[in-house]
Formats: structure tokens, sequence, C-alpha cells
């Protein structure tokens, strides 16, 4: 039933749907995944992002047995004895390729160990953010009138925040005794994504809504309306599947941006909770340090700054890749 | 210990064969230029009240109480006993320790806008008085002052006056005490060189004195050689709350009156800086010493020991570090547990996170070195318990005691203890540190860290916030005597629901008792022994881990003679300093 967003009448002779003969000389038209792999295939920027996501991911869910093949110690691992008498760390050697940090830690674990908190924290606060605000996008978009005036308004609201400062404050108030919402939300990791997921959903469900508002009036969802398809069904089974681009999209690019929140709020004391390693802990660690401790800073800074990069190239990839009217 | 008290008697044999006069002697003495302008860089918030009632912490000694007013005794830098300041010497006493009279100076001034009045011994009995005012805020009268007679009637509002404080006529003070009070007779201490004794004007004063907190800090008259920046009708426009500090010169101050040489014109203190960006600009910079923070990352000390040796003061603080353990939290209200605890530390470890051996001795027991009862309570040896004499964590040990306390395995089961630390380093560091080490047999923290003045005014001070544990305090001597170490932090009568520094919440008659009966021997020999068997007590009872006997690391500009004060923990005196 579902005819896609695209109005085909408004596509250049380049992107149209380009046909090929099989083995057998049939004519098929490629589907929209050929269609999406191919554009993405095309762009190695995105690729070697995309590589090395994976490669993190992999890091990170294989870090313990990493730690053992280089032969470290744990992130969590205090040794003063690598420490000089003053208590100062010492840089990359054999022993700590990445150096160690204040407390003796290996900075080459605790960057591995970051990786997954960082990629746990992005991972799941998008996924909530996301969920949250396709759902309230989709219903504001959908059934407009007092519903959407209330979602819209409460969106208006909560994007009036200057988001920093509701999560620090977010983040210290659910930190303490038994956490926020009755104890829902513990303190711990469990903060961070609270608050990295309540304070990011408003930007995809804006988006949604757009998207929304412009889809319930095509055709498609006419002709379900027509048949008698319930308001469900043509949200889920009719509308659903047409916004499956712009939320990878802004996925993608909405990852990036909780990495670096999760590390804002880890560097400004209200993320993270030691021992648990994180690299805007570190960094902020590390800056009373770094003209001493150049290592403490820089990996963790780097590997910050690599993942960043990797996701919101890979995001503009896949942008291009399945937005058939953006332009090389 | 011993080279400090030779260090101590050699400064005063020397300045009193020379009689170089009283500037000489406290410690500025050659090389000390008049005038200038110091800027003292703050971390941690600088002085916490304007109200001489108020003042306890060593910043609102160094930037306030020593420079901007007089007290019944000051103290000199290098000296562990006070010297008359507005007394014209030692207090008398007689009736069996029971009665105290002090002559003071005449002649003193106040600022403007009392300028043209002068201090009076009613002045000084009202702020006696005020110190018990709940809207003072005092953190040590009732240590120290609740024995004078007629404190508990003014305290429960009977009684409109101390009885036992009285002003027989404006140069005499008689103090009338129900038992003896060593602290009181100069005998174990100097509680009447404390802010209590600065006098405030009651005419003047009490006006400001009503209400849920008293406004008379920011209205107050000055004695001392500098006074806040104010407009001269008594209104301070010098002072904005962890932003600056001004201190100009005292125009009422006599200098022939006062022991104090007073070289700067200007003091400027500034807040709040990151404690490497404080510590870097006062190496750098000129004319500035540090302040509100006991040592600079070891970082800016390694660099600073190594290449601007001169600019860099370390000195004993007469203080200690320690982890405060609340014995009102289970499982911390076994002993065992606490032990356990105590043998799995690190000291040496937590040591490092401040900047090593140069920071201090790892500690064996509570009270420091330098303090009558130190020797007593096992020196630097300690008093021999097992889980207290190792600087090095003893596991096995820990999984012993924790057995004890019903963990069959040794390690410890339960669910996670709050913990609450300071968020910067190094103390940040230390509580790391510490809750790493305390893994090593099983122990759980909900971790926190929170700035400074949070960790204290929210959860490590307030019962009612039951913290478990608190990872970084320390503890300096009110004055050279053990009273002031074991007396507020264990004495149960002192936990209070705000500002309570008996952290482990300690509440036992028999030892409240033992206390009590210690702070009433005038026999300072006697003494030395009751405090140091107090101490081994508590150290036995491991209510608290004392892992440090610090230094207190004082950086200054080149151009800067910074003279640390004993007193004072080892932080900058500011009327003893000077520019070279």
């Amino acid at each position: 039933m579902s005819s896609g967003a695209v109005d085909i009448r408004e596509l250049g002779a380049d992107q149209l749907p380009q046909l090929e003969e099989d083995s057998a000389g049939r004519i098929a038209a490629r589907s929209p995944l050929e269609l999406f792999w191919r554009r993405l295939r095309d762009d190695k920027v995105a690729l070697t992002a995309a590589g090395f996501i994976v490669f993190l991911i992999l890091l990170a869910i294989l870090a313990p047995l990493i730690i053992k093949l280089v032969g470290t110690t744990g992130p969590n691992d205090q040794n003063p004895k690598v420490l000089d008498s003053f208590g100062t760390p010492t840089g990359p050697s054999g022993n700590h390729i990445f150096g160690v940090d204040p407390l003796g830690r290996d900075v080459f674990a605790r960057v591995l160990y970051g990786a997954r908190v960082s990629l746990e924290v992005a991972l799941v606060a998008t996924a909530i953010s996301v969920a949250i605000g396709v759902t309230v996008g989709m219903i504001a978009g959908y059934y407009r009138g007092w519903i959407d005036t209330a979602l819209s308004r409460l969106v208006d609201v909560l994007l009036a925040f200057p988001i920093l400062l509701l999560g620090i404050g977010l983040a210290s108030a659910c930190s303490l005794g038994h956490g926020c919402l009755g104890g829902l939300v513990k303190p711990g990791l469990t903060v961070v994504i609270f608050v990295i997921a309540f304070v990011n959903w408003t930007y995809i469900g804006r988006i949604i809504r757009g998207q929304v508002l412009s889809l319930r009036e095509k055709e498609f969802v006419e002709a379900a309306r027509s048949l008698g398809a319930s308001n469900t069904r043509i949200l889920f089974r009719e509308i659903l599947p047409n916004l499956v681009a712009p939320i990878i999209v802004y996925s993608t690019l909405i990852i990036p941006q909780n990495i670096l929140f999760e590390a804002a709020l880890s560097f400004l004391g209200v993320g993270i909770q030691p021992p648990n390693a994180s690299w805007g802990q570190m960094l902020a660690d590390a800056t009373s340090i770094f003209d001493t401790a150049w290592w403490y800073m820089l990996f963790p800074g780097a590997a910050l700054l690599l993942t960043v990069l990797a996701f919101n190239l890979l995001g503009d990839g896949l942008h291009d890749a399945l937005n058939p009217r953006v332009g090389k | 210990m011993r080279i400090s008290f030779l260090r101590t008697s050699i400064a005063a044999i020397a300045c009193l064969a020379a009689a170089l006069g009283i500037a000489a002697c406290g410690g500025g003495g050659g090389g000390a230029k008049k005038g200038g302008t110091l800027t003292v860089l703050d971390v941690a918030g600088g002085v916490d009240s304007l109200d001489p009632g108020y003042w306890y912490y060593q910043s609102d000694y160094q930037e306030l109480a020593n420079s901007t007013q007089r007290q019944l005794y000051g103290w000199k830098p290098d000296e562990d006993t006070p010297t008359p300041d507005l007394a014209t010497s030692k207090p008398k006493v007689s009736n069996g320790n029971k009665t105290i009279t002090i002559t003071i100076r005449k002649g003193i001034k106040y600022s403007a806008p009392l300028q043209n009045r002068t201090v009076k011994t009613a002045d000084i009995k009202y702020a006696l008085e005020r110190c018990f005012l709940p809207q003072v805020g005092n953190g040590y009268a009732n240590s120290y002052y609740a024995d004078i007679a007629g404190v508990d009637a003014y305290k429960s509002g009977k009684a409109k006056e101390i009885s036992g404080i009285k002003a027989p006529n404006d140069t005499t003070l008689v103090i009338d005490s129900t038992k003896p009070v060593g602290v009181l007779t100069f005998a174990n201490g100097g509680a009447l060189g404390m802010p209590c004794t600065v006098p405030v004007p009651k005419d003047y004063a009490q006006k400001y004195d009503k209400g849920k907190t008293s406004t008379y800090g920011q209205h107050q008259v000055f004695t001392g050689p500098y006074m806040v920046e104010n407009n001269g009708k008594g209104k301070i426009t010098g002072y904005e709350p962890s932003k600056k500090l001004t201190l100009v010169r005292n125009p009422s101050w006599d200098k022939s009156t006062d022991f104090k040489p007073a070289y700067f014109d200007r003091i400027e203190e500034k807040c709040c800086f990151d404690s490497t960006v404080a510590s870097r600009k006062t190496l750098t910079g000129q004319s500035m010493v540090s302040g509100d923070y006991a040592a600079p990352p070891v970082a800016v000390l390694k660099s600073a020991l190594s290449s601007r040796k001169s600019q860099v003061n370390i000195d004993p603080s007469g203080g200690n570090r320690y982890i405060g353990l609340n014995t009102k939290v289970k499982p911390l209200d076994n002993v065992n547990v606490r032990r356990a605890i105590s043998a799995v530390i690190d000291r040496s470890a937590l040591r490092t996170t401040r900047g090593g051996p140069n920071i201090g001795i790892t500690a064996t027991h509570f009270l420091p070195p330098g303090i009558a009862g130190f020797d007593e309570a096992g020196g630097n040896k300690g008093p021999g318990f097992d889980f207290t004499s190792s600087p090095t964590a003893n596991v096995p040990l820990a999984e012993s005691y924790l057995k004890k306390a019903g963990f069959k395995s040794g390690r410890y089961t339960g669910s996670p203890l709050l913990t609450v630390a300071d968020n910067t380093p190094p103390a940040s560091k230390t509580a790391e540190a510490f809750q790493a080490q305390v893994g090593k047999v099983g122990f759980k923290l909900n971790f926190k860290e929170v700035p400074h003045e949070t960790m204290l005014s929210k959860f490590c001070e307030v019962p009612k916030a039951a913290v478990a544990i608190c990872p970084n305090f320390g503890w300096g001597a009110d004055f050279f005597a053990a009273q002031s170490f074991i007396d507020p932090l264990f004495n149960g009568k002192n936990i209070v629901p705000s500002g309570n520094v008996n952290i482990s919440q300690v509440n036992d008659p028999a030892l409240n008792a033992k206390i009590e009966k210690a702070k009433a021997i005038t026999d300072p020999t006697a003494s030395a022994k009751d405090w140091g068997d107090l101490d081994k007590e508590v150290t036995s009872q491991s209510y608290f881990i004392a892992w440090l006997w610090d230094n207190d690391v004082v950086l200054s500009s080149t151009n800067v003679k910074a003279v640390p004060s004993k007193f004072n923990s080892g932080a900058a005196d500011l009327v003893f300093s000077s520019l070279k």
C-alpha cells in the first residue's frame, strides 16, 4: 500500500529508479535498499567511518580480552609504584603503552573501557530519545489539534532550556540517594542515560512531527483511510515505514552529540562517577597536568575526537545515500 | 616534633637576646619591605563569613582574623603559645584555677564609624556571649567556653547575660568557671586566643545580631592593622562572597600597641581559581601568595621544588588528614568493620595522591606531632594497633576483622555505602584511591564527588544526610592542645544538626566523661597523659582513619617574603609577610 515519501515526478533523470537486465534478460527496478547501498558504497569517507565505528565497537566489546593480550592492568587497578615520588604519572612505556594516570591506572585500559561507556550511553540514550521523539512527533503530527498544540508547546519549553545546564541540574539531582522517579533512575550510568535521553528527544520529535504532517496528506494515507484502516494501523503500517530514512539519519547524527554530551557531563563531574572510566572524566583530570602528562589528555581526547568524527561522517553519508534529492 | 620545638626555642631566644623589637620576632624580620599590595589567590571560596564570632577555618584566620581584628591573645607566626594582644599580660588564675582575670590595654580604638571609641572589657564580654547565639553560628564556643558560670542559663534564655563573665571596669575582665578549664587558664592551650575574644561593642552590634542570621559581619568595626574596605559609615564594600575581599589600612590602628608589623598597604584576596592556575599564577607572577588551599597540585609542586624552591615553604601543618566513618550507619556501627577498613587502607598510597613524602608523614593515630599527648599516644610509631601500624595495606588482616564482624568469607557483602568526596584534586584523587583500596575486601561504595563546600554543608556535616564515609577530612589545631582535636570531634555533646564536625557521630557516655575529665586538668604533664590515652582509645575504636600528619605548602611570588603561621596550620601569615 505504501508508495514512499518521494514523488517520482519531482526527480531528475539521473535520480530516477534505475533499471537493469538480470541474467535472464528480464528488466527489473532496483530496490530502495539496493539504491541506498550503491550510493553508500561510493562514499569512501562514510565507509571508512563505518569501519572505524565497527572497529571501535569490537574494541569495546573485547576490552577485557585485549587488555589481557596486551598484558596490562585493568582499568581500575591502581599501582602507586608506577608513579614517581611526587605521585606524578609516568608516560608511555612497554608496560603501559598509553602511560598511566595520577592514580597509577593504565590509560590504555581506561580508554578502552571509556569506549564502552561512551558507546553504551550514546546508543542507549539515542534509542530512548528516538523512541520518545518518534512517538511524540507521530502523535502530534498525525492527530494535530490540541494534542499537537500541547505536545509542540512542551517541546518548545524543553528546547528553551539551556540543555547543558538542564543536564547538570538533572544529573546532580538524580545522583544522590535513591535517584529520580521513585528510584527508577538509579544513580550511576542510568542517570546519565536518562538525562541525555530526556534533553535530546525534542529535536527528533520536532523533525518527525514535520514529516508526519506532510505524510498524512499523501494519497496512500488517504487510500488507507478510505479502506477503513484504523489510526493505529495508518500510523504504524503506513506512515512509520516512510520515516525510517529520517530516523536513521538523525539517529546517526544524534549519537555523536550524545557522546559529546556524556563527555561534557563527566568532564563537569556530574556524569560517569569514579572509578568508572569515561573519556570526559579523563580529560577533566588531565587538564591540570596536561603539560607534564600529555599522554593523559592526548589518548582519551583523540578517542573522543575520532569517534565523534566517525559518527558524524557516517551520518552525513547515510543522509546522502538515503535522500536521493541530495546531490554530491 | 623535636626539630619543630628546637626551631621555636632558638627563634625565641634569638629574638630575646637580640632585642630586635616585636616585628622581627614574628618571622617578618630581615629583608621585609614596608608597603605595596599583596594578592592572595584562593581556590575553595575564601573566607566563610565576615563575622568574627563565626571565624573558625584556616582561611578565616588567614584573611580576616589575624589582619583585621585584635583578640585578647594573638599568635606570632613561629610560636605555639599565644601572645597578649588586647590583653596586657597572661591571664591571672585564682580560686583553684576557676577564676581568670585579664587586664586589657587602654586606648585601643575601633575603625569608623566608632573611631572615637575605645575598646572596653564589656565589649569582650558581649563578644564571648554572642558566640553562643545561634544566629552567629560559632563552631567552638561549646567546646571551650561552656564551663563558664551562667552559660547554660544564657543559652536557655533564662539569663540575658553570662553571669560568669564580668567587666568590673573598662580594663578588667573576670571569668568565673564552674570547674577548672585548662584551655582557659593557658595551662594547656589558648582558648582565649580565638576570635570569640575580638571585641564587639554591644550597643552598636546588638541590632545586627537580631534575626535568623547575624549581619554584624557586614557592619563590623575593626581593631586590627587592616579593615575590610568600607564606606566609613558601617557598611562593608570590599567583599563579594567567592569573588574578592579587599583589606585596606585601618586608620584607627596604633602600631605602637601591637606586635604585628603589618607591612603591606593593601591586601586583595581573589577567588576562586583552579588550583593549578592559582599555583602557577602565584609562582610566575608578582606580589602574590597562595590562599585557602593546603597544597598545590602535585605536578606544580614537583616543578616548583625543582626550579623555584625559594618560592615554596613546606611546614608541618600541625594537623592531620583522616577518613570519617559514620558509626550510625550499618555496618560501620561494628568496630571490626571499621578496623577492617583501617587495615586495608594504604596510607602511603593515599599520601602519594597529595604529593608523596614532601607532603607529610603517614599517621598511626589521631594527634599530630607537636601536640601534647602525641608522644603519650605512641609518637610516630603509634599505639601499636595492628590495623594502624602499617603504612601499606594489610588485606589478610582486614579479612580477619571482617570475619570477626560476621562476614564469613572475609569480604564485605552488604549494600553499597554512601561516600561523599571532594571533587577537586588532590582530594578527589585521595578519595578515588580510598575507593579502590576498600574494594580489595569487597566494599562497594555509592560514591559521589561534589564541590568541597557542598560536601561539608549538605552531606558530611549534616547527620541527617546519613553519609557513611567521608574520605576528605582534615583537622588542624585550634591552638596547640589535644583538646582542640579530641573534644570537638569525639565528644557526643558536640553533635549538631548542621555544621557537625563529630563526623563519626560518636556519643559514648564513658568517652564523653573521660573527655570532660581531661579538660579540667590544668597540670600539663597529667593533661598530656590523659589526652594521649584518649587518642589511643578513639584510635582503637577506629572512629576515623588518620592517614597523614600533613605539611602545608605556601607558594609565593619571587618578590614576596611569605611567613608561614605555625598557629594557622602553616598558611602564610599576612601581617608578618612582606614584599622583598
